[in-house]
């Protein structure tokens, strides 16, 4: 029997939607409405696990989604009679000033034609995009950059004037599907204008929406802080306007990885450091205050403290907590799962990461997973020793940790025990946060 | 077998709107839909009153929406049915969004155990993982391969097929490998027809679900009788009807939801067939009484104090206990009666808006209005003007005009939330009662707070009525939060659209769309869209 138990196609337990999931990634944009051209369910599934760690989300989310809810009807006759009548009624009725029309796999496979359907719109002078988002075509990653190449070449198009030298459009995390995306952006905007820049967010409540996305050309540069995800989008412009981009593959969170993250990207935008170095020089002030607090505790409480961990979750946030807890904190790194299926030729810099994660040389071997089974069954075999041990996952490793009599702190996808507003766990602040959560839940768990 | 009306003979189970004429889309009094459904002349088949659509279904008429927003699907609710059964493994085959919420299903199930006081464990649906070679090659291998998966990792007592949109655009033949597989593997293989667009409502896959149980897992030639068995079809509640039914003698057998193989195969030795909803159990409560003789339980659901009497009284009368039924109501009365009182006192004024599946919105009602409090209106998702049974005593909209009054804005509508503002603004509503996501939002932001039902258990039966009063003294506290968030957020929709009284004026006059839009490009000026909200958000009623 065991000889049939091996890796195939099949995955449990899964740690990412499809591509249709991007209408969550159109919602985070202000003013912009999704309108999904697919079944019926394709949206609430995928919200099941994108807008997690109970972050909820607002119109034209939160259930409000326009959908075609193709039916039987659509697949024999073809849906684009009823997509048009669609669009027509949430223009209507969507208050809104960009719609992304995103077309799931029955929509594809019945081979509606949407072009003709946006032309007709945008012909009437509204701000309408199409993007292939079909669920076999790719993950909800994949949908990510599918919408915002499909907005940046229909909606924000040619460019050809000036570009403002401290202007810097921000790519980082994936809406929603980040659980402290809304944190994170807030925090990494805050450090970024701390050192001169001004900063152009495309997703969330610090975006002015439609307008920073027409504002993308102007940016001096394309700041990628990620190790995948993204990569398409700023290569895609900087051939289309010629803007250069600086990619960050590890999300700093920290005192010495902010700053060195701060020190590059003003380098690279070669602007003046007298007010970058003075922001650096106060925040680290106030970091390590904190930190100098906390070391009485952690270096003195004899009631034990974590000391082993694994990270279980999509590539954003494994690479950066594990550099952090590893480098910064001095936990020990037992076993690295990435499970949002990086595309093969992005794998070897993500491993990099891995094998150079503190500066006196210790370095894992990460393995990327995406059966639920399989990422479990290595945990179990993993030994975390006799004191406490953590796993930085998603609610799938719950009873698992409960089994084995670890601490779980929910960081991916999906989060069901997690109620997350504006946490953050990056930059300088969210460090501190993050600090507080890992002792808080290890003293916790006892 | 030709007045049988539930065929089990093919692996496809009929859809809803062509059994039972079921609607989506509708608006009126209760007592308007009452007459439109024809209860008992459509249960003989000789209603004229049908839309004339395709096919022998006689539908009822309904009102065409050009707008809709996202809902679910019949390929949910099987994961929501099959997926969580103890030993048997579903597999869906499809590409990895169509089991994207699975860890939601895993939240549920877990909370359901723990009802049920049974073993935690972690849910296990298989995905095939289909991507865009699939879609062109054909995908059959990769469904053979996760069954496999599924039976030599699990080794399960069953497993499951589900068939989605894409894989039945693309003709994967589930019936064939299914066939094939329960040859190779030894164990029963179910294929289930349940994509996506099959069905314009999702309550067919609860339908699709009980059908691959009823064709492959009940036993079909029971060797004893369980004469004190009686089968509840039911969801993740908790479990109150052990204790109602003790003092008939009877232990409870719950089906879909949580249930083992063996809970599954013994429906067919129990005494009875009932549930807490017919829109989730009449399908499986007909199909074993016209093919396996278990009768089902011919009285309305048990919520509110006369629908318990009368359910109580068809079961005794099944289980033969008739003789101490009416002192076991009468004592029940009087032990209520005190609690109740005093919650009709505190609830007085109050009024409450239900939004939630179809015959359990007529349960909800009955028992808010048990309790005293008013209910001008309430959204159905969908409407089946008749059951599988085709039972008069079953007909819970007539139940609910009969014994508690007309409601006189009845809807029929499946998650829209778009139509919530003008359907709110002419109840008088306090607060509402929903189980389905995207709706308490919108009602949020008018300063309506929401019970959100989760333990579809809690109205049920005489201490159900108690169980409410008390929920919704809390939840109406809570009317200070939405009051803060009416005060603070907008809806987002046009101001078009939020100056229409008619939700459905768009299926009334569709000509409306083709008018010059004006409303379009906005500014962050333009005025809020909280118009509705003056009323509802200033004052917190202090009750309890």
């Amino acid at each position: 029997m065991a000889d049939n138990i091996k890796r195939t196609n099949t995955i449990t337990h899964p740690r990412y939607g499809c591509a249709i999931g991007a209408v969550f990634s159109v919602a985070a944009i202000p003013g912009a409405v999704p309108i999904a051209n697919c079944g019926p369910g394709c949206v609430g599934k995928q919200a099941g696990i994108i807008t997690t760690a109970s972050q909820g989300t607002v119109y034209p989310a939160a259930g409000n989604i326009p959908s075609v809810n193709l039916g039987e009807n659509e697949v024999v006759f073809g849906g684009a009679k009823k997509l048009d009548t669609l669009v027509k009624s949430t223009l209507k009725i969507m208050k809104g000033d960009l719609f992304v029309i995103l077309t799931g796999c029955s929509g594809e496979l019945v081979g509606d034609d949407v072009d003709s359907v946006v032309r007709k719109y945008r012909n009437k002078g509204y701000n309408i995009v199409n993007a292939s988002t079909a669920g076999f075509k790719g993950n909800n990653l994949y949908g990510h950059e599918q919408i915002s190449i499909a907005i940046i070449d229909q909606f924000v198009g040619d460019f050809k004037g000036r570009k403002r030298k401290k202007l810097v459009n921000l790519w980082f995390e994936t809406p929603y599907f980040d659980p402290f995306w809304r944190g994170d952006y807030s925090e990494i905007k805050r450090v970024l204008e701390g050192a001169g820049f001004e900063v152009n967010i495309l997703f969330g409540s610090l975006s002015k929406g439609s307008e920073s996305w027409k504002n993308i050309p102007k940016a001096a540069f394309n700041l990628l802080i990620s190790p995948w995800v993204g990569l398409k989008t700023v290569k895609h412009l900087e051939k289309k306007y010629g803007q250069k981009y600086l990619h960050i593959p590890v999300i700093p969170i920290g005192e010495e990885a902010t700053t060195e993250f701060l020190r590059k990207v003003v380098e690279f935008a070669g602007i003046e450091k007298s007010k970058s170095e003075n922001f650096i020089k106060e925040e680290a002030k106030q970091y390590y205050d904190f930190i100098e607090h906390f070391s009485a505790f952690f270096s003195q409480y004899w009631f034990g403290l974590p000391s082993k961990f694994a990270v279980v979750g999509d590539s954003t946030y494994n690479t950066a907590l594990t550099k952090f807890l590893s480098d910064q904190l001095g936990l020990v790194p037992l076993k690295n799962i990435i499970t949002d299926n990086p595309p093969e030729k992005y794998r070897e810099s993500i491993r990099d990461v891995y094998h150079n994660l503190t500066e006196d040389g210790l370095s894992v071997e990460p393995d990327f997973e995406t059966d639920g089974y399989w990422i479990e069954k290595q945990l179990k075999e993993t030994d975390f020793g006799t004191e406490i041990g953590v796993i930085f996952g998603s609610s799938w490793e719950k009873q698992l940790a409960k089994d084995k009599g670890l601490t779980l702190i929910e960081t991916s996808a999906p989060s069901a025990n997690e109620v997350v507003l504006n946490r953050s766990y990056v930059g300088y602040r969210g460090a501190l946060t993050l600090i507080e959560k890992v002792y808080t839940a290890a003293m916790g768990s006892r | 077998m030709s007045t049988r009306k539930i065929n089990l003979s093919m692996s496809e189970c009929s859809n809803r709107e062509m059994r039972l004429g079921t609607i989506t889309s509708w608006d009126g009094s209760a007592s308007e839909l009452l007459k439109a459904s024809d209860y008992e002349d459509r249960s003989a088949k000789k209603t004229d009153k049908c839309c004339g659509k395709r096919g022998r279904a006689c539908q009822l008429c309904e009102l065409n929406m050009p707008f809709s927003q996202e809902t679910t699907c019949a390929h949910a609710m099987v994961a929501c049915q099959i997926g969580n059964l103890t030993d048997c493994i579903l597999v869906e085959h499809s590409p990895i969004g169509c089991s994207a919420q699975q860890h939601g299903l895993n939240v549920s199930m877990n909370i359901g155990l723990a009802r049920r006081h049974k073993q935690p464990q972690t849910i296990s649906i298989l995905s095939t993982n289909l991507l865009e070679n699939d879609m062109v090659f054909g995908a059959s291998n990769k469904l053979r391969q996760t069954i496999r998966d599924a039976y030599y990792r699990y080794s399960p007592k069953a497993i499951f097929i589900s068939m989605a949109c894409s894989t039945a655009i693309i003709g994967e033949d589930i019936d064939s490998i299914a066939d094939e597989l329960q040859n190779e593997l030894g164990i029963e293989v179910i294929p289930l027809h349940c994509e996506g667009f099959r069905s314009k409502h999702w309550s067919t896959g609860f339908d699709i679900s009980q059908h691959g149980i009823l064709r492959s897992i009940v036993e079909k030639n029971p060797k004893k009788k369980q004469k004190d068995l009686i089968n509840i079809v039911q969801l993740w509640g908790t479990d109150y009807f052990s204790d109602i039914l003790k003092p008939l003698g009877l232990r409870v057998n719950y089906l879909v939801d949580m249930a083992s193989y063996d809970e599954l195969k013994q429906a067919s030795e129990a005494l009875a067939t009932t549930t807490f909803c017919h829109t989730l159990g009449s399908y499986m409560a007909t199909a074993l009484e016209e093919h396996f003789g278990v009768p089902q339980i011919n009285a309305p659901q048990p919520y509110g104090i006369a629908a318990t009497d009368e359910w109580l009284r068809a079961i005794a009368k099944v289980a033969g206990k008739e003789d101490i039924v009416e002192e076991y109501i009468e004592s029940e009365h009087r032990r209520i009666q005190p609690e109740l009182d005093a919650l009709r006192e505190k609830l007085k004024g109050l009024y409450g808006f239900v939004m939630t599946g179809s015959a359990y919105a007529h349960g909800l009602t009955s028992v808010l209005k048990e309790l005293g409090v008013g209910v001008d209106g309430s959204i159905v998702f969908h409407h089946d003007p008749v059951y599988d049974s085709g039972n008069e005593n079953q007909n819970t909209l007539k139940f609910l005009v009969d014994n508690y009054g007309d409601i006189p804005y009845f809807t029929v509508s499946k998650t829209q939330p778009f139509q919530l503002p003008a359907i709110l603004k002419r109840s008088k509503a306090d607060f509402v009662i929903i189980r389905h996501g995207g709706l308490a939002t919108i009602a949020a932001k008018l300063g309506i707070p929401s019970l959100a039902m989760g333990d579809e258990s809690i109205p049920i039966g005489y201490d159900g009525i108690i169980r409410t009063g008390k929920i919704i003294l809390n939840i109406i506290a809570r009317k200070r939060f939405d009051r803060i968030l009416a005060r603070h957020t907008e809806l987002g929709y046009t101001d078009w659209w939020l100056s229409q009284e008619d939700p459905f004026i768009l299926a009334r006059h569709p000509e409306l769309l083709d008018e010059e839009n004006k409303s379009v490009i906005h500014t962050e000026k333009e005025n809020k869209a909280v118009i509705h909200t003056e009323n509802k958000a200033e004052g917190v009623k202090e009750v309890g």
